[in-house]
């Protein structure tokens, strides 16, 4: 059976600030799910009552139908935003014992966690203390803690959060993996293309509550259409005002943008633009992730 | 030893009750069985982490070195003091007779002391030679002791016990010169014991080797106080990190916070008791070895009182401690809060030191050791001086036991409310509310 987790009606109140307003979303298996929202929006939030780090006021939390518990928890990974290691413990020694806590045997934790840090690049790092290593090996880290014990669910909170691209991209291949394999996998970020790049699907939040939720290709076409049109020596762009269902979104540098109404005939616009002059440019755009969080959440 | 291991399986059992019990509410019955040997396996596994880092510390070394150091001291300086002591000077003004010199010299050996026969021309060079500190008692015509100042009852010297022995020994001697005794006679006299008194019931013995149970007291104390002051500032300051280095998020991700902070103080305390174990054996196989009286008489009873009650003392006080140490995040925030924890320790201390160097103890120390947060002071003091009898001590190691058990609830809830809330020190007020994390 493939796995899900089900978010349904979380509540939660920090005094008169409202954290979490009734909040339902759902993480399927095979997909790596971008979990997004401004700053404040109740992200942490929602990844700390997955692992009963925080209390609610409302609201379950489903793994495959069953409401989670310890058992549960244990075959999950977590990344917490503020990274949590003990810092003048052996990076080996603490993957190990972490695993172990996860229900490995300590042969099946020296094993993976091992492997793992070789995957990574940073095996010769094992006999270090935590405190000696850069940020970044520090979070490959603190991954490898999330990871090594196979879990079914793997929830990272700002796992790109200061990663160089190379970083960036070996958790990114990391996740893909993960996905493929049958794990479910949520993670937030606000690096708004990386996540374009490696989420099947996203969950946007604000102020505690879902306005967006779906998968990236959908709603990247999804709404109205958009077409760039670029009319060679026309910087103004003026043949465009005034078309009936269509609505001049922007013009920069000679490129406009326009949003089409639904039954608005493209053919009928290429003419039009013909008219003011040799087209160089006329094709349909997909919505971009950070144009749609920026109407999400605006 | 024994009762320490009794006392260590107490606290284990009451532990992981406490555990079991808020497990069944959750899962019922059947489901924790099932999952009985998962916890107990994660508990050892927190347990043997806080174990092995620790006896990796160089804290744990240099403070085992220190107290190995300061226990060798406590034992092998009287000896070299014992072995090195000057014979008292003994001046005689006129004459003394053999027979009454043997009495003297006799008299010096029951008080553990030898003396050196010093000849005085007169009763005015003998004053002038008790003033400059040149003899220490001196005889006058066999008849009378001059000392430089009068004898307290409380001064148990051996200046003063020679001094005793030999004007009752000198007195009785003379007695039997007056009454014109056969030597036969005289030794038959000599050889008078006191009649044996039987009482119809039990009392309290106060046999000898009183200093030596005072002593064994006074360092035992003293050593329950360091100790305990350390161990509970490892748990204090280890939730703290925990906390402080969000580690504890991902620990939690894992294990419930009962286990951790159960693993924590079970393997601390480990730690605690082998040091504690290791400086007893040290005690043990050096004073045998430099024949120090220190660990004569009742003076083992004294040890084994005192390793319970450090090991009662530390499961009183480590969940106060974890507790104290999930409400703070910081070193400043610490610092505000060790005094205040501190206080009950600080007091038992200082009220045992005084009670065991005073001779006798009064009646707030007798009631201080049946108080958990000063018994473990107290009653080591009391046992020093045979002034408990087995059910007192069991009575107050069970309302010790009983009051570990009611904080441990009472610091898991805190524990568990309180690790997770960052930003700034927990008020416990915050803490006891509905919602908390």
């Amino acid at each position: 059976m493939a796995h899900v987790l089900q978010i349904e009606d979380l509540c939660r109140r920090f005094g008169a600030l409202t954290a979490l307003d009734h909040l339902t979303f759902e993480v399927p298996a095979g997909q790596v799910v971008g979990f997004l929202g401004p700053n404040g929006a109740g992200k942490t939030t929602t990844m700390r009552a997955i692992f009963d780090l925080t209390d609610l006021e409302a609201g379950t939390i489903t793994w495959n139908g069953s409401v989670v518990g310890q058992a549960e928890r244990r075959r999950f990974g977590y990344m917490p935003e503020e990274r949590g290691l003990y810092p003048s413990m052996l990076v080996g020694e603490q993957l190990q014992y972490l695993g172990r806590l996860h229900g490995m045997t300590a042969a099946d934790a020296l094993a993976a966690s091992t492997s793992w840090l070789e995957r990574l690049g940073i095996a010769d790092r094992a006999g270090s203390k935590v405190e000696a290593l850069s940020h970044g090996n520090q979070q490959r880290v603190q991954l490898v803690a999330a990871l090594l014990h196979g879990p079914e669910l793997l929830v990272l909170d700002e796992p790109l959060a200061g990663l160089d691209p190379s970083g960036i991209d070996v958790i990114g291949e990391v996740l893909a993996e993960q996905a493929r394999s049958g794990c479910c996998v949520l993670f937030s970020s606000h690096q708004l293309d990386q996540v374009e790049d490696l989420c099947e699907s996203v969950v946007i939040i604000d102020n505690g509550h879902l306005v967006v939720t779906g998968r990236v290709d959908e709603l990247a076409s999804s709404g109205p259409r958009r077409l760039v049109v670029r009319v060679e020596g026309d910087r103004s762009a003026s043949w465009a005002e005034g078309i009936a269902g269509v609505t001049v979104s922007e013009v920069t540098g000679g490129e406009v943008r326009l949003v089409l109404d639904a039954g608005v005939d493209s053919d009928a616009i290429l003419e039009l633009a013909r008219g003011a002059g040799r087209v160089t440019e006329f094709v349909f755009e997909r919505r971009r992730l950070s144009e749609l969080f920026r109407e999400a959440v605006k | 030893m024994k009762f320490t291991l009794i006392a260590l399986a107490v606290v284990v059992v009451a532990t992981l009750r406490i555990s079991r019990r808020r497990r069944r509410r959750r899962t019922g019955a059947r489901a924790a069985r099932s999952v009985s040997s998962r916890l107990s396996s994660d508990v050892g596994l927190i347990m043997a982490r806080e174990v092995r880092e620790r006896f990796r510390g160089r804290v744990f070394k240099v403070t085992t070195l220190f107290i190995l150091i300061v226990v060798a001291a406590a034992i092998v300086i009287p000896v070299l003091h014992n072995g090195k002591a000057k014979p008292q000077e003994v001046g005689i003004v006129g004459t003394l007779s053999s027979p009454l010199r043997a009495t003297v010299t006799s008299s010096a050996k029951s008080a553990d002391v030898t003396v050196h026969f010093v000849p005085e021309s007169s009763v005015k060079k003998a004053k002038s030679d008790l003033h400059s500190g040149r003899i220490n008692v001196a005889i006058v015509d066999g008849g009378e002791l001059l000392v430089t100042s009068p004898l307290s009852s409380a001064d148990n010297s051996s200046g003063a016990q020679l001094v005793r022995s030999v004007a009752e020994n000198l007195g009785v001697a003379k007695a039997f010169q007056a009454a014109q005794l056969s030597p036969a006679q005289s030794e038959t006299l000599k050889g008078a014991k006191a009649l044996p008194i039987a009482s119809v019931e039990v009392g309290k013995k106060n046999p000898g080797g009183g200093n030596t149970n005072e002593a064994t007291s006074l360092i035992g104390i003293i050593l329950i106080f360091v100790m305990l002051n350390q161990y509970n500032t490892w748990i204090l300051m280890g939730v703290m990190e925990e906390k402080s280095s969000r580690v504890i998020e991902v620990l939690l991700s894992a294990v419930r916070p009962i286990q951790l902070l159960t693993g924590k103080v079970l393997g601390i305390g480990l730690v605690a008791l082998a040091q504690a174990s290791l400086i007893v054996a040290f005690a043990l196989v050096l004073s045998k070895a430099v024949g120090s009286t220190l660990l004569h008489g009742s003076a083992p009873l004294v040890v084994v009182s005192t390793l319970v009650w450090l090991v009662l003392g530390y499961a009183f006080y480590c969940w106060v401690y974890a507790a104290a140490g999930s409400m703070v995040e910081r070193q400043d925030q610490v610092q505000s809060l060790v005094l205040p924890l501190s206080l009950p320790m600080i007091f038992g201390y200082i009220m045992a030191l005084t009670g065991a160097s005073s001779g006798s103890p009064g009646a707030l120390l007798k009631v201080l050791a049946y108080l958990p947060p000063t018994a473990p002071f107290a009653m080591p003091v009391l046992v020093g001086f045979r002034a408990v009898t087995w059910w007192e001590f069991l009575g107050s190691a069970t309302i010790s036991v009983v009051c570990t058990i009611g904080i441990a609830r009472v610091a898991t809830t805190v524990y568990r409310r309180a690790i997770l809330r960052t930003g700034g020190r927990v008020q416990l007020r915050a803490v006891f509310m509905r919602t908390a994390r």
